[in-house]
């Protein structure tokens, strides 16, 4: 199975050339909201792509000021030195117009898929936590899938089925489409990852064995910390509208949506720990549970990330979702509001929380309006498959496999009812 | 339980005034604002709220954010209200959520958009028949037209026989109750006051967003302090969000496409068949008996049995794989009851409860309801869709762009509400379909059409008495 993975790249942008990048983005992205071919298109194995212009942030009240920071991210499949070469080769032009006014760039002269390579390597960040909606599933397999679901589809629509069985009808099908020298790839199946039970048990077994650890880390983060902590405490209607207007400039034109947080940590190693130790218990969720699509019970997610930077002082967010950002974050608080609590509370101004996983993102108002507070905008943003939703990649999976089984009626009748 | 403050609110959120056969929605334009303030005052005593129960004549009033601008309300106060209603429904992102495109965009609407004159103060007066909502209104318009309020817009409005609209179904039923009130309905309908009114506590069980004021203006005197406990009046309270839109149907092209998708293989019409098909699009028959309860024939009728299952129904008992009643059709996307994506029972209604509006829609143009053999009224038709919520953005948006405009609803792929929620031009690269889920193979009709235009639209704040009176001190 070839795995899915982030690449995150966080680069100083030289001061004096901010202006210039700026332009540059805002060119890349109505060239792509035109239909303006861009190189990293060619490239397929990239799912997803975001640029993103971190503004430089004078001190705060700790005194940690942030140079402005260009990140790039992609969601792609294979290994991480592909990824690289890929970028630097066939996206040579794309790279070294964005990066030439980042710091330390390699000169025109000497700019050239190695240099370029290397470059790029040295600001790789690495994701603390990382969740793929369809798990294996590869850009070629996802845009493959798809045309066997239309060829089907049309099949269905304009067969003359009579009285004949679904049985029948899945052989028929089945029959049509391995005549096709197009199709011949669906013979194979695929193994798509299942609930590791066992290894469910297993953390169950470690988090009873750290149980009365953890009660009394969160009781020390409850009496010490959070009765300290201070919220935003704005609701919606209170938080700058042209700040949500410009997030919005960007949101539901496709049926998917974009969503990027840039977050301070709340000050002190207890908070970091307590971070880290949530990341790695989302981390085996993720690799043990959250395999069919959801992430903690959310069904609309393609990717996402959570990334510390700036010697662990900030984190960043990505998400690629199906829908709108209301529907989204509506999702969070209705189906994972103590998951997301117990991550989110950890960085500064997050609606009061008592005990690390409750209060937080059940305060509703408040809990959205801190959450666009702290989104941030995407100057970029390029999916493969905009008119895809995770549920549509899952589905077109399982039409692919239950295709080539000997079905049962019942089978057959529910390999139909996926159409 | 939240006892309801009644005598302050706006009777038209709890009650429907199904007696009141007739209404003219008047929208008043200022300009004159301290005159438009004595209108107000003079007519702030007739106002229905919840604890009036007239037999002739209703009064309500809402507000535009530029009604409130012109009555002179403060900016940074007015910036105080929830950002759609600020903002209005016009901005290019809320024409993405709302899919007001093509004939619909806002540029062609008759009120409400960014060519027509602003409307600032919407009247809403009703009667329990023309003459007397006329009569009514005659009056008022007499006080309004001497306070410098011009009539930019007005629609009469009626409620026909067993509350059909235009196209032949049924409508308006199956509403959300608000706890606390004393309206009856299946247990699951009762929803926390604050989804639909400030000042009490929501389905969240937090209080709503609520219009506070940061910049002291008027006398403030009888207002409020807003729950929240920022220590500011709130002018909020027992007020509302209320959502206009002027939907045209085209009927005429409604039943021809239902007629023309079902006829019989030598061509002549099916009308069994083309009254299926539109039910099966709405999830209910034209009298309201909702399918997944009578899956193949129309009970029909004033019928008592049919009259209590148009609300108490589920679907994941009778109707799991939507054969009955489709997974598309627009009463199951709208309001999933306890079928809310794959969440069980509790959890489904749990949050289908989070995303509930009041409607209150009430018909335009020649009294009409179309059937496959009646189907070309004389007049343009349409209703006048309005709705009730403290939140627009997760009720009215929500159900707008989530559930009915979303063509990838459930694990569908270019389903978009058959009936509210087809582009007039399909988005390039994509189809408009519907799916009959069905065994053993589903039905797909294709080449969907829009059979609803947009003519006008707009937020309104649908005020507390108390905040009414405030208004004309400001």
């Amino acid at each position: 199975m070839v795995r899915q993975q982030p690449l995150t790249l966080a680069t100083p942008v030289i001061p004096s050339a901010y202006n210039n990048l700026d332009t540059v983005l805002k060119q890349i992205r109505s060239g792509l909201d035109n239909g303006v071919q861009q190189s990293f298109q060619n490239v397929d194995t990239i799912h997803y792509l975001r640029l993103v212009l971190l503004e430089a942030q004078p001190p705060d009240e700790s005194g940690n000021s942030y140079p402005a920071k260009f990140v790039l991210g992609t969601d792609y499949d294979g290994d991480e030195d592909a990824q690289l070469t890929a970028l630097a080769t066939t996206c040579g032009d794309f790279i070294d117009k964005l990066y030439e006014n980042c710091e330390g760039y390699p000169d025109a002269a000497n700019r050239n898929p190695a240099t370029r390579k290397a470059y790029l390597e040295k600001w790789r960040v690495k994701a603390s936590a990382f969740f793929a909606g369809a798990p294996g599933r590869t850009l070629v397999q996802i845009r493959k899938e798809n045309e066997l679901r239309e060829y089907i589809l049309n099949l269905i629509r304009n067969g003359k089925w009579g009285s004949q069985s679904a049985k029948e009808i899945h052989a028929a099908i089945k029959t049509d489409v391995l005549s096709k020298t197009e199709f011949q790839w669906a013979r194979e199946s695929v193994k798509l990852p299942k609930e590791n039970w066992l290894g469910m048990a297993l953390l169950g077994l470690i988090l009873l064995v750290l149980l009365p650890f953890i009660i009394i880390w969160i009781l020390v983060i409850h009496f010490l910390y959070e009765r300290k902590d201070k919220a935003l405490g704005l609701t919606s209607s209170q938080i700058d509208g042209a700040h949500i207007r410009k997030l919005e400039e960007y949101e539901d034109f496709h049926n998917q949506n974009q969503f990027t947080q840039l977050l301070i940590m709340k000050p002190g190693q207890i908070r970091l720990i307590t971070l880290m130790g949530l990341m790695l218990f989302a981390k085996s969720l993720v690799k043990n549970l959250f395999v069919k699509g959801k992430l903690m019970g959310i069904p609309t997610i393609h990717f996402a990330r959570w990334l510390l930077m700036d010697d662990q002082k900030r984190m960043l967010f990505f998400s690629n979702f199906d829908g709108s950002w209301q529907q989204y974050l509506g999702d969070f608080i209705d189906k994972s509001g103590w998951g997301l609590t117990g991550i989110w509370s950890n960085t500064v101004n997050f609606p009061p929380t008592r005990f690390l996983f409750t209060g937080g993102a059940y305060d509703e108002e408040h809990f959205l309006a801190w959450s666009r507070y702290y989104q941030i905008p995407t100057a970029v943003w390029y999916c493969a498959y905009p008119n895809l939703s995770i549920k549509n990649v899952m589905n077109n999976t399982y039409i692919r496999n239950e295709l080539m089984l000997n079905t049962t009626e019942a089978e057959a009748q529910r390999f139909l009812n996926r159409f | 339980m939240e006892k309801l403050e009644e005598a302050d609110i706006q009777g038209y959120i709890v009650r429907g005034y199904k007696h009141m056969m007739y209404s003219r929605y008047v929208m008043l334009h200022v300009t004159d604002a301290a005159a438009a303030k004595t209108f107000l005052k003079d007519i702030s005593g007739s106002i229905t709220n919840v604890t009036h129960f007239p037999k002739s004549n209703c009064l309500n009033i809402a507000f535009t954010a530029q009604g409130l601008r012109a009555l002179g309300m403060n900016e940074e106060n007015l910036s105080n209200f929830r950002r759609e209603f600020y903002e209005g429904m016009t901005t290019p992102h809320r024409q993405r959520i709302l899919a007001d495109y093509d004939s619909s965009a806002p540029e062609k609407w008759r009120w409400g958009g960014p060519n027509n004159e602003e409307a600032h103060i919407l009247l809403m007066v009703f009667g329990a028949d023309e003459a007397t909502a006329i009569n009514y209104y005659k009056q008022l318009e007499q006080q309004f037209l001497a306070a410098g309020l011009k009539n930019v817009f007005e629609l009469d409005g009626q409620t026909l026989p067993f509350n059909k609209e235009h196209f032949g179904f049924r409508d308006g039923i199956s509403q959300p109750l608000i706890k606390g009130s004393d309206r009856k309905g299946p247990e699951q309908d009762y929803v926390n006051a604050g989804e639909f009114i400030m000042g009490y506590k929501n389905e969240y069980n937090v209080f709503p967003d609520t219009p506070i004021l940061t910049k002291d203006q008027g006398n403030m005197s009888d207002l409020p302090y807003d729950p929240m406990g920022t220590g500011k009046k709130d002018i909020g309270r027992n007020g509302s969000y209320m959502v206009m839109r002027q939907l045209q149907e085209d009927v005429d092209g409604y039943w021809t496409f239902m007629n023309e998708k079902t006829k019989n293989d030598d061509g002549s019409m099916n009308v069994q068949e083309s009254v299926k098909l539109a039910s099966k699009m709405m999830g209910r028959w034209p009298s309201g008996a909702p399918l997944s309860l009578y899956p193949d024939a129309d009970p029909a009728g004033d019928n008592k049995e049919v009259d209590y299952y148009t609300a108490y129904f589920t679907y994941q008992d009778s109707d799991k794989e939507g054969l009955k009643c489709p997974f598309g059709s627009h009463i199951r996307r709208t309001n999933p009851r306890d079928a809310f994506e794959d969440n069980g029972v509790e959890k489904s209604f749990k949050l289908t409860r989070r995303h509930r509006i009041i409607r209150r829609a009430r018909l335009y143009g020649q009294p009409f309801a179309g059937s496959p053999t009646n189907h070309k009224p004389e007049t343009e038709v349409g209703l006048m869709f309005t709705c009730f919520n403290a939140d627009i953005g997760r009720q009215f948006e929500f159900i707008s762009y989530t559930w009915a405009n979303y063509p990838k609803f459930l694990q569908l792929y270019n389903d978009p509400d058959p009936v509210s929620g087809i582009r007039e031009v399909c988005p390039p690269g994509t189809e408009q379909t519907f799916t009959i889920p069905a065994k053993p193979v589903n039905k797909y009709i294709t080449g969907m059409k829009s059979f609803v235009t947009v003519r006008g639209g707009a937020y309104f704040f649908f005020p507390s008495i108390t905040t009414i009176n405030y208004l004309t001190t400001i």
